[in-house]
């Protein structure tokens, strides 16, 4: 039958052995032969697994999180693409290069609120794809071999950070007031930290007050040295999913009440593309599972991963035509806006800095220290570390707030939830001065010139 | 062929993927439209009408179609108001409707529109190419188009467009008065009587009572205190409300109540808005001095020199290079030798007249005569006559005993 089926293909059979007869792979392969091929010549074959668990395809599972920030992050790429050819990085032209990206570049307005709302959600996305990583419990071992699920967790927590940065070193580039006041605001708060935070500001700024040097430094972070980091850390991030087995969580059988039968045989022979023939190639099985619990990863994984990158496409396409990114006026250091504040996912540490911030007589305790350097620190700190501290059974990873996990998930809820409580609080409810008002009451006439 | 694994993903699915497909299309409808969304494609197609219906088809199909701009790139401006306002430039629509009215040409013939765009005098947004981001009646746009409807929002006194004379003065601003700004010229003629500088630094000479107001126009419209101001918060508004009464503003400032009409307050809060740093090239300054200074001596003797009886000498550029003592003419330079005794001197040295000289000059003074001061036929005739009334001079002083009159300076 294998031969019969071959034949068709038979002419077109390369002369050397291994060398692929077809220079594009088929989605209805006519041959074993060409179903290998497939699996070898195309990516996404060669990345996705053969079987996925169901649970882990799951809408309500997941969220598909970290496949909508991985297609954010593409977004980021291909919208960051053009305005790199229009962007200048200079303090005389910056701004001005950005008002003709606005007005004049064909497309120019929507390539950029792309790019600036792909950073913002991006931020948020990342940030509840960990949220939903610790709340079940995802970055805990199955039974599988060799399997490393926290070093997973860990290089999350840095492309947490790096995404943060990026998206930080992002805010300068425009040159207008809101870019050079939450610079400032930035900075000035890692300035706080004892000893070093002088330093560190001043590398970081090149200088000791926001410059020609800030701008470029933090353009080739922008644009070379911190995408190239969260390049290399996405690829192991992706990798790791795949030695590590399951994809949004951990292959579980080993946790269930009845064992899966086992074949005598550790190779399992899987269909590929609908094909599978005494001769086809065997895969050695990454997952365990019970094969009711699973599907095949074509077509089903890629069906759900199209949806969430074109999905994601298409959300964010659509939202930068209704709403267009902001340019205030150039950056001037002698007027300060009021209120100056930090990007929006950094309010909550300007919301602990200003709250804290106490005025005692002559004395004034600095908050940036507190809520600056000492909060963020100790979090990210228990971050990286917490897989290892946490003793809770393996059979509590896969679900949403299992009870054997209850405390530490209502911990961290509570911080994610203050987190987010201040966040909202500095975004919408601050005014001039730093002064408490409800979104619905208007502020002080901002006046004008003329 | 075996049976797939029993999957109950693809009929949920499906639909989901149709949809995201159909989200897809209409997204990149719905941003290919927005991008073509812009009110100068209305605006051109009107002016296309408008001078087809004037001059003819064939001119019609001259005017240029899609985003037009000044650029100037002296003063990094690049103005796009052109791109609906294409009429400026056309003769025959000065009475049309804007945006296709013909700019009148008075103040463009001494600011023509390649070395000074829009937006310098004018204000507003010249990088947009929409009316309301462009006319600068947006938000984070501090410099909004100086026009007439802006004049109705102030009340001004005077005429309602004069707010544009403010830009005028970044460039004018040393001038005592300047043709067409009246506001401004009125401004400056206040701050000579009721004597500003008494109190305050301006252009920066005055007084220290108050505060500098050399640069006063820069500062942030945020750090008035507008407590005590009713109605529009702006520092336009607090600079007329404070000039006609300091006290009802600054409730302890020592400036006095110049009792001062609103024309002249608006006048006035004009002219200190026009108080700026600006960065303009030295070219665009109007009244900054574009030469060397002189000391009052050095001046004075210029003058002597081109009102004194070597004038001619000095008019005509002999003086650059040869003095002419007998006529108190000193060369700043004196590479040739004085003319006094040119007569003679010629004679001696080239064996030949003054007149056959001049007509065909050798040496250095064929090349002189030849680039730098070319003569005519009649002219050196003249210079022979000048020559030898200087070689008279001199043989009379010469006659007389008396020192040679260069000593005593010019016209003596």
């Amino acid at each position: 039958m294998a031969e019969s089926l071959s034949k068709p293909s038979a002419p077109a059979s390369p002369s050397a052995p291994g060398v692929h007869p077809r220079r594009f792979w088929s989605l209805s392969p006519r041959s074993d032969r060409q179903a290998g091929d497939a699996v070898v010549s195309n990516f996404l074959l060669h990345w996705f697994p053969a079987k996925v668990q169901k649970a882990s395809l799951e809408w309500s599972y997941s969220f598909w999180l970290g496949t909508a920030s991985a297609a954010l992050l593409l977004l980021l790429i291909l919208s960051g693409m053009p305005l790199l050819f229009l962007y200048v990085p200079s303090v005389e032209r910056a701004y001005a290069s950005v008002k003709d990206i606005e007005y004049v570049v064909a497309f120019g307005s929507w390539i950029r609120s792309v790019h600036r709302l792909s950073a913002h959600l991006m931020v948020a996305v990342v940030f509840l794809h960990m949220v939903r990583v610790f709340l079940t419990g995802a970055y805990k071992n199955g039974v599988g071999q060799g399997q490393r699920r926290e070093i997973n967790w860990l290089l999350g927590v840095v492309m947490l950070l790096a995404t943060l940065f990026l998206s930080f070193t992002g805010y300068l580039l425009p040159w207008d007031q809101l870019a050079y006041w939450a610079v400032t605001v930035g900075t000035n708060i890692a300035s706080s930290i004892p000893w070093v935070g002088p330093k560190i500001r001043e590398l970081l700024l090149g200088g000791r007050t926001i410059e020609q040097p800030t701008l470029i430094r933090f353009y080739v972070l922008h644009c070379i040295a911190l995408p190239g980091l969260l390049g290399v850390l996405f690829v192991y991030h992706m990798w790791r999913v795949r030695k590590d087995g399951g994809l949004a969580r951990a292959d579980r059988e080993g946790h269930l009440e009845k064992k899966a039968e086992q074949s005598a045989s550790k190779t399992k022979t899987y269909t590929l593309l609908g094909l599978a023939r005494g001769t086809a190639p065997s895969i050695r099985a990454t997952s365990v599972e019970q094969p009711e619990s699973t599907v095949n990863a074509v077509p089903d994984l890629v069906r759900r991963a199209a949806i969430v990158v074109l999905g994601t496409l298409a959300f964010v396409g659509i939202l930068a035509v209704l709403i267009r990114s902001p340019l205030e006026e150039p950056a001037n250091a002698l007027v300060t806006p009021n209120p100056a504040k930090a990007p929006w996912y950094f309010l909550w540490l300007q919301e602990i800095v200003t709250d804290t911030t106490l005025h005692i007589g002559s004395f004034t305790v600095n908050g940036a220290f507190l809520g600056g350097v000492l909060l963020p620190g100790a979090l990210i700190l228990v971050l990286t570390f917490w897989p290892w501290w946490d003793k809770s059974p393996a059979g509590s990873a896969g679900w949403w707030l299992p009870k054997s996990r209850r405390t530490q998930n209502a911990v961290f809820l509570a911080i994610c939830l203050g987190i987010l409580l201040l966040t909202v609080i500095g975004t919408f409810c601050r005014g001039p001065y730093w002064q408490f008002f409800w979104p619905w009451e208007t502020w002080p006439e901002i006046p004008g010139r003329i | 062929m075996e049976k797939r694994t029993n999957s109950p993903f693809p009929h949920r699915d499906r639909p989901i993927l149709a949809l995201v497909g159909l989200l897809l299309v209409i997204g990149t409808a719905l941003f290919a439209w927005s991008d073509r969304q812009h009110d100068w494609r209305y605006y051109q197609y009107q002016f296309r009408q408008l001078v087809a219906e004037k001059y003819g088809a064939e001119k019609a199909s001259q005017v240029p179609a899609g985003i037009q701009q000044h650029w100037i790139a002296d003063l990094g401006r690049a103005d796009r108001c052109i791109t609906c306002h294409q009429a400026t430039a056309w003769k025959g629509f000065e009475s049309a409707e804007e945006p296709w009215r013909t700019h009148p040409a008075v103040p463009l013939k001494n600011h023509p529109v390649e070395k000074f765009g829009c937006t310098s005098c004018h204000g507003g947004q010249g990088w947009a190419i929409d009316s309301d981001a462009a006319h600068g009646q947006v938000a984070h746009w501090e410099e909004p188009l100086l026009s007439a409807s802006l004049g109705e929002a102030y009340s001004l006194a005077a005429k309602k467009s004069a707010l544009v004379e403010m830009n005028c003065n970044h460039c004018h601003r040393y001038d005592r008065e300047t043709p067409g700004m009246d506001e401004i010229n009125l401004a400056k003629k206040l701050v000579a009587e009721k004597g500003c500088r008494a109190c305050h630094v301006i252009n920066g000479r005055g007084g220290t009572i108050g505060p500098d107001l050399t640069t006063v126009g820069d500062k942030a419209p945020e750090q008035y205190d507008y407590s005590r101001l009713s109605g529009q918060k702006t520092a336009f508004a607090w600079h007329v409300a404070h000039l006609k009464d300091p006290r009802a503003l600054v409730e302890d400032t020592v400036m006095p109540n110049f009792h001062l009409t609103t024309r002249e307050a608006q006048a006035l809060a004009m002219l200190i808005l026009s108080w700026r740093r600006e960065e303009l090239p030295a070219a665009y300054l109007a009244g900054a001095p574009r030469t060397d200074s002189r000391t009052v001596a050095e001046a004075e003797q210029e003058r002597g020199l081109e009102s004194g009886p070597g004038a001619w000498f000095v008019k005509t550029g002999c003086f650059v290079c040869h003095s002419i003592q007998a006529l108190g003419v000193k060369s700043p330079a004196q590479i040739g030798p004085d003319l006094s005794t040119a007569v003679e001197d010629v004679q001696r040295r080239f064996g030949r007249t003054v007149d056959d000289f001049l007509r065909e000059p050798t040496g250095t003074m064929s090349v002189v005569l030849s680039r730098q001061i070319i003569l005519t036929p009649e002219q050196k005739a003249v210079a022979v006559e000048k020559l030898r009334e200087a070689f008279r001079e001199y043989q009379r002083q010469k006659q007389e005993g008396a020192a040679p009159a260069n000593q005593g300076g010019a016209g003596h």
